[in-house]
């Protein structure tokens, strides 16, 4: 154990106690000779048989953004942040929407969410007292800016985040290695509240023509505040519909957009059963669809990756010459 | 072969006729024969067959040939006539007058069926044409498909349709996974995938960069004002924020202080600062109020003051004193005990007073 506490992002040393690996090298065993070696460089291609390796500087402040409201941004701040909690990170989710708040809801932790942001400003707990740590992976962490009824001052709430996110950097269990910030819909306070500790941003939108509009000012925004380092994640996808031509593929919203692609998340009924158990997709067994798009998504924003190619959906084989006839 | 099955019409009716005729016919037959001969002799070398076989088959065939009257009686004129002609053009025009037959009955028999199986070719054909034709029509006339985008202007056609597909190799040895060799398909969970490249590069990123630069001009708003604030000097007119009065979030004071604020984030351990705040407070309040019963303790007499207060009255103070130290004693610790024992004491008495008055 006191090995794996020196080395903690060696992948190596982490390669058995991951629970997502597969069992297919029983012969690596942790030796002190094995983790004096050093790393092959790093390959993306084949993703199943390692750890995702962490890049960037520590903690990645990332804001998760969108611009038109129910296009999938809670739902992907809890998905995403469940599975680099899965793959050993320590996340904390900030739900930055003052007065709507809902993250909670999609993490099954509405109950335990007894002290907030606000309540941490007015000095009535401290940091750690409002930060709900889910019992299914103890390595994330949720924090909700402020209850329903309550409200942060306007030009108070951006420096109210900086001085949270310092304060999540100088904890004494040390810092996470993620903050994911879940931002609210348009473009107004709580907007820029949110994206003002973010160095990077997920957008997130949907192949509709409304969305992406919405989403091409967002960026423009982020842009024009510093945040340079923007991907995208195209949710709701129908294959089907984009095969008959009558939905956007997703090779035209990158088009549209001129953003790396992050993830393309299909259309899962599942996301509704989630949202209504608590109880995030990526840990359904077995995992659905869209559940292991989320995953590759977050393996993808460990490693600062983009996707290199989509999945186009065609037409099946037809087999025989009687489908001539309309079979 | 037409031409001979027509003489043979013609003989078939002329039979009937006198001999004169018959004479006529004889050299029609002779010559139709011999050209067929010929044909025949063509065509053997076609079928692979050779001279003595043809006439082989020719003689089985007369002899197993049913034949009828009319033809039977043509032979036997021609056989009685025929005698002046050499041996071997005798025989072969017999051959070749027998073999007729049989050819041209299979041939009757089969233009019903071959005109039945090309028919049905022939409508099967028209019938995938015009299925084709029509689910084309309907996919490029549909309303509200990605064509209308790019009628609209929205999205350009000529970048559509043209990425290689990639050849990928697939790691997971997955049954459910089935990758197409030589195209890059994969079939998944009851569909089929192809896998198509992105085709965005770094100058096109660049390119979108600066038309957002250009369309979105934003900065971030710093200095907050509401009407009749004055704008402070040196400072960028882009970054001050006008805030109605009525408007939802304005707070023309913040109740917390910026600096406190800062310093509650900040606290790592111990008591946050409002609940010891409060606390404190309390604490104070809890010593002015024992403090102030000490006073009033020290000041009267509760001895004089049972013979002359109403039950009711001694009563209700005794109660009150006793709220007053169960209070008290929720808040402090060990002194409180104490007097609350002391209140008690005074309870008790005071009731063994009252109990006393109520007697009569």
């Amino acid at each position: 154990m006191a090995s794996l506490q020196l080395l903690p992002i060696n992948p190596s040393s982490l390669h058995t106690s991951s629970p997502l690996l597969p069992i297919l090298n029983p012969h690596k065993t942790l030796t002190p000779k094995k983790l004096k070696k050093t790393l092959p460089p790093l390959q993306s291609v084949i993703q199943w048989n390692r750890k995702p390796q962490l890049t960037g500087e520590t903690p990645r402040i990332i804001v998760i953004t969108s611009g038109k409201g129910g296009v999938g941004k809670t739902t992907t701040t809890a998905n995403v942040g469940l599975s680099l909690a899965r793959l050993n990170f320590s996340v904390v989710a900030i739900d930055a929407d003052v007065g709507l708040r809902n993250l909670d809801l999609l993490l099954g932790l509405e109950n335990r969410v007894n002290y907030t942001a606000i309540e941490v400003l007015n000095g009535d707990c401290r940091l750690d007292q409002a930060l709900v740590r889910d019992k299914r992976w103890s390595n994330f962490e949720l924090l909700c800016i402020s209850k329903p009824r309550s409200k942060l001052p306007l030009g108070f709430g951006g420096k109210a985040l900086i001085w949270l996110v310092d304060a999540l950097k100088s904890r004494p269990e040390g810092s996470p290695d993620f903050i994911l910030i879940d931002c609210p819909a348009g473009i107004d306070a709580g907007f820029i509240t949110a994206i003002t500790p973010a160095n990077e941003a997920v957008l997130v939108t949907t192949p509709d023509i409304t969305s992406l509009r919405d989403a091409d000012r967002v960026t423009g925004l982020l842009e024009c505040d510093g945040i340079k380092d923007i991907k995208m994640i195209v949710n709701r996808v129908r294959t089907d519909l984009i095969r008959g031509e009558d939905m956007m593929s997703v090779l035209d919203v990158q088009e549209m957009l001129g953003l790396a692609l992050l993830g393309v998340i299909p259309e899962d009924s599942e996301v509704i059963r989630s949202t209504n158990r608590g109880y995030p997709l990526v840990l359904n067994k077995p995992p659905t669809l869209a559940g292991l798009a989320f995953e590759q998504a977050a393996w993808r924003l460990v490693e600062q990756d983009s996707m290199k190619a989509v999945m186009v959906e065609e037409e099946p084989k037809k087999r025989g010459f009687f489908s001539f006839f309309g079979g | 072969m037409v031409s001979i099955s027509t003489d043979f019409s013609i003989l078939g009716f002329q039979s009937i006729s006198p001999q004169p005729v018959i004479c006529n016919v004889k050299h029609r037959i002779s010559i139709n024969a011999i050209k067929f001969q010929m044909e025949v002799r063509f065509n053997s070398t076609n079928l692979k067959w050779n001279r003595k076989n043809l006439r082989r088959m020719f003689s089985v065939r007369a002899a197993e040939n049913s034949e009828n009257s009319n033809e039977k009686r043509v032979r036997e004129q021609i056989e009685m006539e025929g005698r002046a002609d050499p041996e071997k053009m005798f025989s072969r025009m017999r051959e070749s007058i027998n073999a007729l037959p049989p050819i041209i009955l299979t041939m009757k028999r089969s233009t019903g069926t071959n005109f039945a199986i090309g028919l049905f070719i022939a409508i099967s054909m028209v019938v995938i044409v015009v299925r084709e034709i029509s689910v084309r029509k309907t996919r490029y006339n549909q309303r509200g498909s990605v064509v209308d985008l790019v009628k609209r202007g929205q999205l350009r056609s000529d970048r559509r349709g043209i990425s290689r597909p990639l050849k990928y190799d697939d790691p997971f040895n997955n049954p459910l996974v089935k990758v197409g060799k030589g195209n890059s398909t994969v079939e998944m969970c009851g569909k089929v995938y192809r896998l198509a490249p992105v085709t965005l590069t770094e100058d096109q990123q660049s390119v979108h960069q600066k038309r957002r630069s250009r369309a979105y001009q934003w900065k971030r708003p710093t200095v907050f004002l509401k009407e009749g604030d004055a704008i402070p000097p040196d400072v960028d007119p882009d970054t001050i924020r006008w805030i109605p009065a009525n408007h939802p979030f304005a707070t023309t004071v913040t109740d917390i202080d910026e600096n406190l604020a800062q310093n509650n984030v900040y606290q790592k351990d111990g008591v946050p600062f409002r609940i010891k705040a409060e606390h404190d407070a309390l604490q104070r309040k809890l010593e002015a109020l024992q403090s102030e019963q000490k006073l009033n303790k020290m000041a009267i007499d509760p001895s004089s003051i049972r013979e002359f207060e109403r039950p009711f009255k001694s009563f209700s103070k005794a109660q009150e004193q006793v709220e007053q130290n169960q209070n008290s004693a929720n808040h402090q610790g060990s002194h409180i005990n104490t007097s609350k024992s002391d209140a008690e004491l005074d309870s008790f008495e005071n009731n063994a007073t009252s109990e006393e008055l109520k007697k009569p």
